[in-house]
């Protein structure tokens, strides 16, 4: 690693991206630095430190809009909408845990590019669901736009969500906008203990598919297991769900209830993947596949692998911790998804994640559509270079 | 949408009409949704939207109909599904019974299929000829696989030996013309419709209609010289016969109206009211006859609709049985009618349950299950199944037409809703219901689990 | 006549059109090819019939892999497609092209499973949007976008157009409704995308895929969310007296924390046209309707409508009427979800759909009717307020050619004006052919050239809807027959 740039202004990093693809010169994007880890390791001649391009430049409450400059720190967004009663409802994770940093800041950025959601994504959606809007510079150093500040936008193609997830493959977001919502006055977890897996499956597919609007559907294996459904909303709601609930689950026995601030700092933890942060040797997997096949798939590896693991989104999202050895599992894994789903390795150590496809290996046809994607921004492949993929 | 008739072609009273409807069409493509025939073919040259657009370029450019507008407009069953979702109004019956005049003026339809129509056209209307020809379809019903394979004409021909009953209904002890009094005190005189098919094949519907009625003080008439409505010559395009056939409807009602009047003209097949309620619009161009149609129009109701602001015989007969209502597309669309029999029949007792996809057609559609086997049959299977769903212990309806087709496809008894109401409130009993004994059928008042020990 | 230019057609391809209909039958049967003059007809147009061209052959395909194999012969041949689902386009999104090939979804239209556990179900994709919902009601659930086409568009169109609808404010347009679908590229080949899960591997290519109008691939299959039905739901009419009072009450409800699942506007005339229709107990005296929705439980509908009302009351309106009954409720929407239709009893129209930020309503309201004011048009203003897409109807007299070029200049200054204020051109409907040269007051050359270039990755002899979206003015020059995807 080499050289940092900090550019202040759209304009300024432009310009050094231009210069920079001129010399074929590849670059590493860097935002709070809170996941340097996440990806194939990269090898870049310069760093693009985000960090000077900061602040909030359109808040308007009544519109549930936000718009701030990529290298926003995503607590000072935060901030900004806690002071509205309002808050970025797809809960984006915060890796720090998972990769043992005490300081730093995700920026807001580095959520919108790499989609970061949390818990709540099975009720309102993931991070690119609340992106509306994106400025970038692409690998040309051209400052391109796409969607804006509206909720309901359809003019031309959806670059906004292609950016979202591409891990600044394709792109360097210099400002985002996302659709925010009301922060629930109240939330209430009932905690269910001692269910196998595929019953606390069974218990969390019947209350997601109940009319009480769960907002958090995770199952914890352990001694006792325990199965958590999170509720949100205003105090005299939250009683009668919780009751009708209770009522209509009453055959996986009586839940504990988890009031705001226990609940709250539950469903952080689940959020963040404390659970599996420790031991920090261990690989970290995640998995993602439909509900219903979410115990059998964490059956199917953990009978080949020693592996911990715990469910979130309903059982449709695996965490999953292995030793960091030979491939770290990623061929059980893989073979246990049986591609109906996917697995993404978001912690290990740099050798194995050059080795190993840290994605899923995406079928011919739509690895030839990826490169197409990232030749048409990115033509001489200095943005994250290899990132996501091998020559990409 | 837009229109490109020439000032000279809307000189022409019709054409007028047809632009008229053409413009209020926006061409959303919600009716698209709630046709039969789109549904199943999934092409939109057999939806309305479609078809408006192939009627609106014949007659704008003048062409003769041509063999393939032909095909989608035959393919229509004037269910009128269509008229029920559009937003815009757009009046698409008189459209297409415009188009259809037009076709039959300007296409050849060659030998075979002319000669079915006029066969059709010559046995239907009449009871004598259609009850004769009924008792050769019984001799005719075991060559129905042979008739299937002539060309052209063969499946049309076995459709229509299988919609035929095997057995004849005995003729009704109360046809031809013929007043029958109010019991008791007279509050109305209503003339009925004696009609031509149902009067055939289910006399019974005419003779609960008379039974029931005079039971509630009302006076019937069977007039001198009344027939059938017109509307299965009207809708092969028989602007002249089905005209003919209307007219002397109007005249033998006015003489009734004239004379000592009447209160109402009932009818008790959906089919026929929508077209006798379209007698005002078929005449309005007719100085003679524009005056004489509106007022038959607005005095004719149909028998739901009579019955609905009326207090019903107590009732004598209760059952536990779940009966499936299916509304005909006359009914529903045609004439707008979606709640009066149904509210009738819980009232008569019945657990009544709508039919699933109850907008779509039975595929009976007065002549269309002869005319076009496969997707009546196809529209029937489906129908079918949608009722079965709803487990019913007996179906009632309001039209002759999809009493026949839909009976040909299921055992569970099906009929008038005007017969059932009657016999739970003191009339004779159904023909349909004779060897069928309903779920806790008893006495009014009688405990039912005693009835059921019995 | 019309300001929009169609490309002219490429005669070697014209010249071709019996073998290619030969072609075509090698892999079609004969119900699923239409080729005479007068059926071609009734495909000429959508739902925005001021445009019309008659197109070289329509194909209604059965099957994924009668696409594919369609597709893979345009590719190879040289020849448009354009692909249509139920042809509701508002936006002339499935105009055809003289020269192109119109494939139609609308065979393909069956629900292929459902799964209650997962709350998912797969489709094909020319279903109605309602057709799934219908599909899974007898178990409570729902899909949950609901273009005031519903009825009749399919989830093909939907997909391409990335359709929003009535109560999206609080569940979402299509793409964030949609798991996975099955797609054919131009050059035949199929892929899936995603499928039962959450979030789908790689380059978000839903996310891409929805909204691209027919210009990327052709969708056959689709996987998306169903929610479960809220316990109730109960809408709200609020009546003011100025349209700037409305738009004032719908900022105050958003800000207040309280997000309603649909709140639409209606204007005076509009109200008028709709009532007549669904007899739904609309205000006839007020100049701006609003209709708020909220869900849940009985106590918790109370406990919304309560707070709605007390916002309301300060902006003192002329009528509060709440629901009080299924059927009404089943009224007040049938209401609403005609109103683009029952205008057509009274006028020909040009529906707009340009997004604006909410806190612009009163000026944008004001500003549309003086501008149409100034080319003599009448409008009736029928929208979302909650996410502020806009759906002015402009009316004239289609059959009056000096009228048409005004309703085109006068739809252009509106939509330029949405832009203006910070929103879009268009919100929900999409592009298409209507708003393709307003593009460039949107975006910049170099916004769109990023896009055009992801159009030559998908399909580099721009064979797929090609007409539509982008100016005609700067496109990139199509690659010759024979290259081939992303090589």
């Amino acid at each position: 690693m080499s050289d940092t740039v900090r550019p202040e202004t759209e304009d300024a990093l432009a310009a050094f991206v231009a210069e920079a693809d001129s010399k074929a010169l590849p670059l590493d994007i860097r935002g709070g630095g809170t996941k340097r880890a996440l990806g194939r390791p990269t090898q870049t001649g310069a760093t693009i430190d985000l960090s000077g391009l900061t602040g909030i430049t359109l808040y308007e409450p009544s519109e549930l809009v936000i718009a701030a400059r990529a290298g926003t720190p995503v607590a000072d967004v935060e901030a900004a909408l806690a002071e509205n009663g309002q808050h970025l409802a797809f809960e984006p994770m915060d890796y720090r845990h998972l990769y043992g940093m005490n300081g730093g800041s995700s920026t807001i950025g580095a959520v919108a590019a790499c989609n970061i959601s949390g818990p709540r994504r099975i009720m309102t959606g993931a991070a690119r669901d609340s992106l509306i809007g994106v400025r970038l510079v692409n690998g040309k150093g051209e400052a391109v736009k796409s969607g804006g500040r509206v909720m309901k936008n359809v003019t031309g193609y959806d670059l906004v969500k292609l950016m979202a997830g591409a891990h600044g493959t394709l792109g360097i977001l210099t400002e985002v906008t996302f659709k925010v919502l009301p922060k629930p006055e109240a939330a209430l977890t009932l905690v269910y203990a001692g269910l196998a897996d595929e019953k606390a499956r069974e218990a969390m597919s019947e209350a997601l598919g109940s009319p009480f609007e769960i907002t958090g559907a995770a199952h914890l294996p352990g001694d006792p297991a325990r199965t958590l459904l999170r509720i949100e909303g205003f105090p005299q709601s939250l009683d009668y769900r919780a009751g009708e609930l209770t009522r209509d689950l009453k055959r996986f026995g009586t839940p504990e209830r988890l009031e705001t601030e226990a609940s709250e700092t539950e469903w952080q933890a689940i959020r963040d993947v404390v659970p599996l942060a420790a031991p920090t040797e261990r690989a970290v997997w995640r998995i993602s596949t439909a509900p219903t096949r979410g115990p059998a798939v964490a059956a199917a590896i953990s009978n080949r692998i020693d592996a911990a693991y715990y469910f979130d989104w309903g059982g449709g999202l695996i965490w999953l911790a292995c030793a960091a050895e030979g491939d770290a599992g990623a061929a059980i894994i893989r073979e246990a998804l049986g591609g109906k789903g996917h697995a993404t390795l978001v912690r290990a150590p740099d050798d194995i994640r050059a080795a190993v496809d840290v994605f899923e290996p995406q079928p011919d046809a739509l690895m030839a559509l990826t490169k197409g994607v990232k030749t048409t921004f990115d033509p001489g492949g200095i943005l994250n270079p290899g990132r996501m993929y091998a020559g990409v | 949408m837009q229109t490109n008739f020439s000032a000279e072609l809307l000189k022409d009273p019709a054409m007028q009409a047809s632009e008229e409807i053409l413009r209020t069409c926006v061409h959303c493509g919600f009716c698209t949704a709630t046709c039969p025939t789109y549904v199943l073919l999934g092409d939109e040259l057999d939806s309305p939207r479609g078809r408006i657009y192939q009627i609106k370029d014949m007659f704008e450019n003048e062409k003769p109909a041509s063999a393939d507008v032909v095909k989608h407009v035959d393919r229509c069953l004037s269910c009128l599904s269509c008229m029920t979702t559009c937003p815009s109004g757009v009046h698409y019956m008189h459209l297409v019974d415009h188009a259809r005049a037009y076709i039959e003026e300007t296409h050849d339809r060659g030998v075979l299929d002319k000669m079915m129509r006029s066969v059709l056209a010559f046995v239907l209307p009449y009871p004598s000829r259609f009850r004769w020809s009924l008792y050769g379809a019984m001799i005719g019903k075991p060559f129905a696989p042979l008739l299937r394979l002539i060309p052209g004409i063969g499946p049309r021909l076995a459709a229509m030996l299988a919609l035929a009953p095997s057995t004849v209904a005995p003729r009704s002890a109360l046809e031809g013309p013929r007043t029958i009094a109010a019991k008791g005190e007279r509050t109305a005189r209503v003339a009925i419709l004696s009609g031509c098919a149902q009067r055939v094949l289910q006399p019974g519907t005419n003779d609960a209609t008379i039974e029931l009625l005079t039971r509630m003080g009302v006076e019937i008439v069977l007039p001198e010289g009344e027939g059938c409505c017109g509307a299965l010559v009207h809708h092969m395009g028989n602007e002249t016969a089905s005209h003919a056939q209307a007219a002397q409807n109007v005249d033998a009602w006015t003489r009734e109206i004239e004379g000592e009047g009447l209160d109402a003209i009932i009818i008790t097949a959906s089919g026929c009211g929508t077209t006798v309620k379209d007698y005002g619009f078929m005449f309005r161009d007719d100085p003679a006859y524009a005056e004489k149609a509106a007022k038959v129009s607005d005095l004719t109701k149909d028998i739901t609709e009579f019955l609905e602001g009326m207090d019903l015989p107590e009732a004598v007969v209760e059952t536990d049985a779940v009966l499936a209502y299916h509304s005909a597309c006359s009914m529903q669309h045609g004439q707008q009618i979606k709640t009066a029999p149904q509210k009738l029949l819980k009232r008569s007792g019945f657990k009544v349950k709508d039919v699933p996809e109850g907008h779509l057609c039975c595929g009976s559609a007065g002549v269309y299950n002869i005319m076009q086997p496969e997707i009546a049959s196809e529209l029937k299977v489906r129908k079918v199944k949608n009722i079965e769903s709803v487990e019913p212990d007996v179906i009632a309806t309001g039209n002759i037409g999809c009493i026949t087709q839909i009976g040909s496809g299921t055992d569970t008894p099906i009929l008038h809703t005007v017969e059932l109401i009657n016999w739970v409130t003191g009339g004779v009993r159904p023909g349909a219901l004779e060897d069928v004994i309903l779920p806790g059928e008893r006495k009014a008042g009688e405990n039912p689990f005693l009835a059921a020990a019995e | 006549m019309t300001l929009i230019a169609m490309p002219e057609a490429d005669p070697t391809v014209l010249a071709r059109r019996a073998d290619i209909v030969k072609e075509l039958k090698r892999f079609l049967p004969e119900t699923s090819i239409i080729v005479s003059e007068d059926e071609r007809r009734a495909y000429d147009t959508d739902a925005l019939t001021a445009y019309r061209q008659l197109p070289m052959v329509v194909v209604l395909p059965e099957t994924t892999e009668q696409v594919s194999e369609i597709l893979g012969f345009c590719n190879a041949e040289g020849i448009k497609v354009v692909a249509r689902g139920a042809g509701t386009s508002l936006a002339g999104g499935a105009l055809p092209a003289e020269d192109a090939i119109v494939i139609g979804v609308s065979k393909m239209n069956q629900v292929l499973d459902v799964d209650f556990d997962n709350r998912t179900a797969r489709v094909q994709a020319g279903i109605t949007n309602i057709g799934i919902s219908n599909a899974v009601a007898h178990a409570g659930f729902f899909y949950a976008p609901d273009p005031s086409s519903q009825l009749a568009c399919t989830i093909a169109g939907n997909v391409a157009m990335n359709s929003g609808g009535a109560h999206c404010l609080k569940y979402g347009v299509t793409t964030n409704n949609v798991l996975g679908v099955k797609a054919v590229l131009i050059d035949g080949t199929v892929v899936e995308v995603g499928g039962d899960w959450l979030d789908a591997a790689g380059y978000d290519w839903l996310g891409l895929l929805i909204g691209s109008e027919g210009q990327l691939a052709i969708v056959t299959e689709v996987t998306v969310r169903l929610l479960r039905t809220a316990e109730g739901a109960r809408p709200i009419l609020l009546g003011f007296d100025r349209v700037e009072t409305a738009g004032a009450c719908v900022s105050d409800i958003i800000a207040s924390g309280i997000i309603p699942v649909a709140i639409e506007y209606m204007d005076k005339p509009a109200i008028k046209v709709c009532e007549s229709f669904a007899h739904a107990g609309y205000p006839l005296d007020v100049e701006a309707l609003l209709i708020v929705e909220v869900e849940g439980s009985d106590d918790e509908i109370e406990f919304y409508l309560d707070k709605i009302t007390a916002i309301a009351e300060k902006h003192a309106p002329q009528s509060l009427k709440v629901s009080q009954s299924e059927a009404e409720s089943a009224a007040i929407w049938k209401g609403r979800k005609a109103a683009f239709g029952a205008i057509g009893r009274v006028s020909d129209y040009m529906c707009m759909d340009g997004t604006i930020p909410t806190g612009q309503l009163p000026h944008v309201l004001k500003r549309i009717s003086e501008i149409c004011e100034s080319y003599d048009l009448g409008v009736a203003n029928i929208f979302h307020a909650g996410d502020g897409n806009l759906h002015p109807l402009v009316l004239y007299n289609m059959n009056d050619p000096a009228e048409m070029v005004k309703v085109e200049e006068c739809g252009a200054e509106i939509l330029k004006l949405c832009v203006e204020v910070g929103g879009c051109l268009t919100g929900e409907h999409g592009v298409g052919i209507e708003k393709r040269e307003l593009m460039t007051h949107q975006f910049d050359q170099v916004d769109l050239d990023q896009q055009m270039a992801l159009k030559g990755v998908f399909d580099p002899q721009w064979l797929l809807n090609p007409a539509k979206v982008f100016p005609l003015a700067n496109r990139p020059k199509p690659a010759q027959t024979g290259q081939r995807v992303a090589a």
